[in-house]
């Protein structure tokens, strides 16, 4: 991993359209300003992390909950006027 | 899972891939229940990747997951109608118990099949909301 050191105000070039900016350094945070494409997704790491579990989990389970659907799918009908 | 995709299901196209799988980009929809509630996001790339989904609004009708300006800009939705969410379906440690990820909808532009998952920070939607199963 490349560390470099940053002061408030100063940044970061990643390839020719990323910029991130130290905005500001206290108290052991640090706030930080992204400047991405928009079709770069920016996420908190443990946010994305969730999704990304989530999404493993749903893999691992499609064979079960299709034979579970299969057999005891709910209709949205019922499961509105219950 | 081993069959083909029905090759009557258009190709739904991830650019920016999918949480979990950044390598994959081309998906198709195939049908798990004859009423389409649930269907198998299937990757065309890799066989062995697939997930089932759901359509949140027959079981969490007030749900309004929100794209925000970059989401909308980037697929090119202007309006609700213009959008197909699907929400990915976990089950639990005795896959006798559902849950629909609201946290993480996938969002396509009916138009266009181009789409992205969103990640719905701070909107309080939970990645495990339970659905009532009919009775074995």
């Amino acid at each position: 991993m490349l560390v470099l050191t940053r002061r408030p105000g100063e940044a970061i070039v990643i390839g020719n359209e990323i910029v991130v900016t130290i905005v500001e350094a206290r108290s052991g945070q640090v706030r930080v300003g992204i400047d991405a494409p928009r079709h770069i997704a920016v996420h908190r790491h443990e946010v994305y992390e969730q999704v990304r579990r989530e999404n493993l989990a749903a893999i691992a389970d499609a064979r079960d909950a299709a034979g579970l659907l299969r057999d005891r799918a709910p209709s949205g009908d019922e499961d509105r006027s219950s | 899972m081993t069959d083909r995709p029905d090759t009557a299901a258009p190709e739904l196209v991830f650019d920016d891939g999918i949480p979990g799988f950044p390598g994959l980009h081309r998906f198709v929809l195939v049908d798990v229940v004859p009423d389409g509630a649930f269907q198998e996001l299937r990757s065309v790339e890799d066989p062995n990747v697939s997930m089932i989904v759901c359509v949140p609004w027959l079981f969490f009708p007030d749900y309004a997951p929100a794209l925000g300006d970059e989401d909308r800009a980037e697929l090119g939705i202007e309006r609700p109608t213009e959008a197909v969410v699907f929400c990915p379906v976990t089950l639990d440690e005795d896959r006798d118990r559902v849950y629909v990820n609201l946290f993480g909808p996938f969002v396509v532009n009916a138009a266009t099949r181009r789409g992205r998952q969103l990640v719905l920070t701070d909107s309080g939607y939970p990645l495990r909301a339970p659905l009532e199963l009919r009775p074995a």
